[in-house]
């Protein structure tokens, strides 16, 4: 993964201090909370419904084990000895002071951490494919070109007051585990006819009030014009997106405006200038450079078949159940990606409480695993686990209780912290997600049903991405009650869509019952081993609204 | 609508409430509970608290009165007044 | 207060309302008033000004820069970040090599973005000081991208660099 040099290191440490600064010129009445808040959201501190809320920057989700534990410390000192993991990539400590922050930072600049840029109307987390490096159809590692996007983006001096927040994410393969589709900027590295790696580039993308699926608006964007072209797209709208209405003032409102071609040509014009200069142009030598960061670890050479692993999955079910839905076959013969569920049932999706924390670090240097990875639905990875090493690690999370064997199933809820914790949010959604996961705890029952992605969001901001789930729940306020509406047929991969609003919403008793009322009907209408998002997309909402309304 | 006027306090965070007499307080149910007339001209007088750095953000929000207890109409400041409903171990509500 | 090069610079220019009559001394006046009256103010032959709003472009003041002694840059609100494109493209594709004077609503902590960009003159409110400008602009050392002020990037930096970085 990358390592800071002192150029990286110094920065993060002298930003830690000019937010100290900051911090102690607002302490002193020399800013107003007005001035103030600005300066503040660009470290990721917010002010949320209970205390404030800091931020914490994973960039691409790339954490390792001593940077682990310093979360688990920074929470376990400053915190409540936990943290949320979210949809991207970042990790919220929710009950942080004002005048511990500086430290925080200070804390994670020691281990190459930061959380500059995590909220603020500039470029954000730049987030990608949590199997990157592991997964066998990856043409390239997503996090080299994540890297040098976020060196790119990090305070950048002409884009730092964008007329919103800007999120860009990067897929490594034709699959989309990073819901590029869904990003301001999202990118698919490819090869072109002549075997060259390039990006195609999407813009326009993005959920809230307004979800769009992205537009394509670079087909084959060549390695070294790469930051060029982003700056061209960036410029265009920070001069021409919306700046009088908060809600219309993403780059997708623009491109919903003038059209993806006006865009293009608008893109294509400032490219051409920017160009002409060739001070953005990507050498070949630095991308190399950043590759090396990125190169994989020795692998060994292995067996494809491991007796051992063969054995104790058919020794032990609940572990041959953990294998079928949280590991995935890695590129590597005898390799094997694993992911860890912060979804156990009856817990806050996403949560990991500092022990947690420690005790992963743990398993990661017992199993030498240099690397973890965060994903936008709110797991953890381990991406080059040797399949050797399975079942004993599997014995070690589910001491710690996170052996939940849920990935990808209809427990594997996404939820947004809501109205628990957020100023934002007009409903809660986290118990609306462990009362789901609880209904539906059955294991078997869950593998019957497969693949399903909830997602469960408290406000139209969606940062819970029920625009993209299977089922999406969003929660609104009815009069000052909570009220929960019912969105079907939305993906966040490479098949991306958006969810249909069902119908009128339904209260927090009624909820749950019509969650397993659409999820009988999935069942009665499934052809074969057809997933949930496939039968909705064959017979659509009808049989469901039916089921759910007709009285 | 009988209302309490809320804000956060500058260094903690923590959510607070105003009580004419003894300023601003942790806990709803010693907040001041105001009446229309003077709700709006209490909120004016809280940006005097806002200079001196000891609270942001304030606001007024509506209550009702039953049995005496103070009880905020909307769910959202429910949750302010006492905690995450999914961690009763934290907030508020915990001490 | 004006504020150009790090220190306190004299203002002699006079900003004249639409409408208003020039004064014979050096205006600065809206672009909307220059493009009407451009012949006229230009034969005045006295240093002058043109104030372009957010969202006014630059582009439109292209066959006059040379003419231009400043361009001044209004901030209506600090969030409105259009003038760090206004700043860059005066300096870059349309080559305006005088004053760029940043007015309005803007925060200590952007003069040095505004200054990468190609601003070189900080119409400041009386609460800054020089030296507060100065310790804003010194805070981050080094930058990574290239930008307007030709600085060394840190790319640059590494490029330089003969010892092996520490891993």
């Amino acid at each position: 993964m990358y390592r800071y040099d002192e150029f990286d290191a110094r920065l993060v440490h002298e930003r830690a201090e000019q937010f100290r600064g900051q911090v102690a010129r607002r302490l002193a009445g020399e800013l107003t909370e007005d001035e103030f808040k600005p300066l503040r959201l660009m470290n990721g501190l917010y002010l949320q419904l209970h205390s404030y809320m800091l931020r914490i920057a994973i960039p691409y989700g790339t954490l390792n084990a001593r940077q682990l534990r310093k979360l688990a410390f920074i929470a376990r000192k400053f915190d409540r000895g936990y943290g949320h993991f979210t949809t991207r990539q970042n990790l919220q400590l929710h009950w942080a002071r004002l005048p511990d922050v500086p430290d925080m930072l200070l804390e994670l600049a020691e281990v190459e951490m930061h959380c500059l840029q995590t909220s603020g109307n500039c470029v954000r987390n730049i987030t990608a494919d949590p199997f990157a490096g592991a997964a066998a159809d990856e043409i390239e590692d997503p996090r080299i070109l994540s890297e040098i996007l976020r060196q790119w983006s990090t305070l950048h001096p002409e884009f730092s007051f964008l007329p919103r927040k800007f999120k860009i994410a990067v897929s490594g393969s034709s699959a989309d585990r990073a819901a590029i589709m869904v990003h301001d900027i999202g990118i698919e590295i490819l090869r072109n006819a002549r075997g060259e790696i390039g990006y195609r580039v999407f813009v326009g993308g993005g959920l809230g009030r307004t979800p769009f699926i992205g537009h394509e608006i670079g087909s084959f964007v060549p390695k070294s014009d790469i930051l060029a072209f982003l700056e061209a797209v960036m410029r265009v709208y920070n001069e021409s997106g919306r700046r009088d209405n908060i809600h219309k003032a993403r780059i997708k409102i623009l491109v919903h405006q003038i059209g993806i071609e006006e865009m293009r040509r608008r893109v294509e014009n400032e490219f051409a200038e920017i160009k002409k200069t060739g001070v953005l142009q990507l050498p070949q030598t630095e991308m190399t450079r950043i590759a090396a960061y990125f190169a994989p670890p020795n692998f060994a050479t292995l067996s494809p078949a491991n007796a051992d692993f063969e054995a104790a999955k058919r020794d032990n079910r609940d572990f041959a159940n953990w294998v079928k839905t949280n590991i995935h076959a890695h590129k590597i013969p005898g390799y094997a990606i694993a992911t860890i569920s912060l979804k156990a049932i009856g817990e806050t999706p996403g949560d990991c409480s500092s022990d947690e924390m420690d005790g992963i670090a743990d398993i990661m240097d017992a199993f030498g695993q240099a690397e973890i990875r965060v994903t936008h639905e709110q797991n953890l990875v381990l991406p080059h686990m040797r399949e050797a090493d399975l079942f004993a690690l599997w014995q070690r999370l589910a001491a710690l209780n996170l052996a939940t064997a849920n990935y990808g199933l209809v427990t594997d809820i996404i939820a947004c912290p809501g109205l628990d914790y957020c100023d934002l949010a007009n409903a809660r959604s986290i118990p609306i997600a462990t009362a789901i996961a609880k209904r539906f705890a059955d294991l078997e029952r869950q593998h019957d049903l497969g693949e399903l992605k909830i997602k469960i969001s408290g406000c139209i901001n969606a940062c819970g991405h029920h625009h993209v789930g299977h089922i999406g729940i969003l929660g609104v306020d009815r009069k000052g009650v909570e009220n929960y509406q019912i969105l079907l047929g939305g993906s966040g991969a490479e098949d991306a869509s958006l969810g249909e609003i069902l119908g009128p919403g339904f209260d927090r008793e009624g909820i749950v019952d019509a969650v397993e009322n659409v999820i009988d009907t999935y069942k009665n209408l499934r052809s074969d081993s057809e997933r949930f998002l496939d039968t909705y997309r064959r017979v659509g909402a009808q049989p469901f609204k039916e089921r759910l309304y007709a009285r | 609508m009988p209302q309490v006027l809320t804000a956060n306090r500058l260094v903690v965070g923590e959510v607070v409430y105003w009580n004419g007499a003894r300023g601003w307080v942790p806990r709803l149910q010693d907040a001041e509970v105001l009446a229309d007339s003077e709700a709006e001209s209490t909120l004016a007088r809280a940006a005097e608290w806002v200079q001196k750095r000891e609270v942001v953000a304030p606001y007024l929000f509506d209550v009702r009165l039953e049995h005496g207890v103070v009880m905020p109409v909307k769910v959202r400041e429910a949750i302010r007044a006492a905690g995450p409903t999914v961690r009763l171990d934290l907030g508020k509500q915990s001490v | 207060m004006l504020v150009k090069a790090g220190r306190i610079a004299e203002d002699s220019f006079t900003p004249v309302a639409d409408g208003e009559e020039l004064p014979d001394a050096p205006v600065i006046v809206s672009l909307k008033r220059f493009l009407a009256e451009h012949d006229s103010i230009l034969a005045r032959r006295q240093p002058l000004g043109v104030r372009l709003e957010s969202g006014e472009s630059p582009q439109e003041l292209q066959p006059y820069l040379s003419e231009l002694a400043v361009v001044v840059l209004h901030i209506p609100a600090f969030r409105d970040g259009r003038a760090f494109s206004a700043a860059r493209l005066l300096r870059t594709r349309l080559g305006y090599g005088n004053e760029i004077r940043l007015t309005g609503h803007f925060l200590l902590d952007q003069i040095a973005f505004y200054t990468r960009v190609g601003v070189d003159a900080f119409d400041v409110a009386p609460n800054i000081s020089v030296a507060d400008i100065q310790t804003a602009l010194h805070e981050i050392s080094d930058v990574y991208q290239p930008s307007v002020d030709g600085r060394v990037t840190i790319r640059d930096l590494r490029t330089r660099r003969t010892t092996v970085p520490p891993s």
